[in-house]
């Protein structure tokens, strides 16, 4: 369904991307891990073209573009078949929950008000927040405005949700709830990227597990195989490290 | 020494003539600086380089000359600037000396008000973190839906402080606007007190007037204010009945 190809980023001198592939299948849950500054983030927005990437090429069905090069209408169509989870959910501040999540259904895909009122409430309750349609973002915890975040991404439709670091900016007993919609949707049969360092998380949901390093993809299989039998010793390495820590935590 | 009060009383109704002068002056200032002023604040924010240039020299003159000195400017150079240009250049018989007074006090203030409020609409749009801006792009926006429906109706409201701050000044330079011979409250005042030499009681009158009209400015932004940024209080939870932590 999706395929990206080569993907290569700079910020001035830093390379942050040096040829990153990915293959993405209808309902692949595929988590991509590693170590801060490994360039997972920047590859997630250069899939959505928040960063433009240097290089690279993007299969989409039917979508056949370069990265670089893409055009304003290519650029929307992939949008539109895309949603993007932030870290910092990024809701609109001035609009309430339901508004935040039939903005992109009223104004970007010009869905009747109606109808949007009532996708947006199923996106709303799906994530649990049935009773808080009307609160704005200043109203609403850490986990709350993020379960927003996703209904607003899961309302549009999307082929493909990418979701950036959905829970590290949210305190540790707010986690859960975010995780579990997640997991929620996984079941579901969505197609998700998630960049995380949700360890357990991975292991419980992941089809795939890409682990990269210094801008390039160090190693990819099942998320067993990743876990209990890693290939490379950088991947052994990170994993040993955060699941210390991660017990070390428990 | 002792105060006329009744100069006092008969000055104070004349002033009230000249307040609709300097609220009408006030007001077609901000009519046209807001927008304008929005616009340079977000033209300084995007890619042109050229405009950007010409934006900051403008900023920079304006603000680094005083009132008086750009009405003193204007005020003798413009006229004959047009007159030049009215009877030499176009060849028509108008006679530019006997046009209202009023837009030439329009136009300083104009001048002035757009070049502080791009400063302000700058700072206020600032105040609106980027992620909003990538949201809506990522929801399949565009960039200008973004400005109109996101990122613009929050820079405003960020911003009203700011503007009831320079539409006070601006009030209250219009008294400057006597210079330029608009009969507006600070003129009729002087006017007033020149027949008797009350200037001590005249100037109490609008030092008065002044007060009230500035407190009620501040009135109607207070209130605006407490209407438009209700997203920006945690004001439902406590109507709402919500359970408690834990």
């Amino acid at each position: 369904m999706l395929e990206v190809k080569n993907v290569h980023k700079a910020f001035g001198h830093n390379e942050v991307l040096k040829g990153v592939d990915i293959k993405v299948d209808k309902g692949d849950i595929i988590v991509i891990l590693g170590p801060s500054g490994s360039g997972k983030t920047t590859f997630l927005r250069c899939l959505n073209f928040l960063e433009k990437a240097d290089q690279g090429t993007m299969d989409f069905d039917d979508i056949h573009t370069e990265l670089k090069s893409a055009s304003k209408s290519v650029i929307t169509k992939v949008r539109r078949k895309t949603a993007f989870v932030f870290q910092n959910y990024n809701l609109f501040q001035n609009k309430t929950a339901i508004q935040n999540v039939m903005e992109g259904l009223t104004v970007a895909r010009k869905v009747p008000k109606e109808e949007a009122r009532q996708i947006a409430q199923q996106a709303l309750d799906k994530v649990g927040l049935e009773d808080r349609y009307d609160y704005y973002p200043s109203q609403l915890s850490g986990g709350q405005q993020q379960r927003v975040g996703i209904a607003r991404a899961i309302a549009v439709n999307p082929d493909v949700l990418l979701f950036d670091e959905p829970t590290s900016a949210l305190d540790p007993e707010l986690i859960g709830e975010v995780l579990t919609v997640m997991k929620k949707l996984a079941k579901e049969g969505a197609t998700m990227i998630i960049v995380t360092h949700e360890m357990s998380f991975a292991q419980e949901v992941a089809s795939k597990v890409i682990f990269m390093d210094g801008g390039v993809v160090v190693e990819q299989g099942s998320a067993k195989q990743i876990f209990t039998a890693p290939k490379e010793e950088r991947t052994s390495q990170f994993l040993h490290r955060v699941l210390k820590d991660y017990d070390y935590v428990i | 020494m002792k105060l006329d009060t009744k100069f006092m009383l008969e000055t104070f109704i004349d002033v009230l003539g000249g307040v609709p002068v300097t609220l009408k002056i006030t007001i077609v200032t901000l009519l046209v600086s807001v927008p304008a002023g929005f616009m340079m604040a977000l033209s300084r924010a995007g890619n042109g380089r050229i405009g950007r240039r010409i934006i900051i020299a403008y900023v920079s003159l304006i603000r680094g000359t005083p009132v008086v000195l750009q009405i003193l400017f204007l005020y003798s150079l413009l006229p004959t600037l047009l007159n030049y240009l009215i009877k030499e250049i176009l060849g028509l018989e108008y006679n530019i000396f006997r046009l209202d007074p009023i837009l030439y006090a329009y136009s300083v203030f104009i001048l002035n008000t757009t070049a502080v409020l791009s400063e302000v609409f700058r700072s206020a749009l600032s105040t609106v973190n980027q992620g909003q801006m990538e949201a809506a792009l990522s929801i399949g926006m565009t960039k200008t839906q973004a400005y109109i429906r996101i990122i613009v109706p929050q820079a405003l409201v960020a911003a009203l402080p700011n503007i009831c701050n320079t539409t006070v000044s601006l009030l209250k330079s219009t008294s400057l606007a006597f210079m330029m011979t608009v009969r507006d409250i600070t003129a009729i005042a002087k006017i007033d007190a020149s027949f008797g030499y009350n200037y001590l009681e005249a100037y109490l009158v609008i030092f008065f007037a002044y007060i009230l009209l500035c407190s009620l400015v501040q009135g109607v932004f207070y209130l605006t204010e407490h209407s438009v940024s209700s997203y920006r209080r945690e004001k439902a939870i406590r109507k709402a009945p919500v359970m408690q932590n834990g």
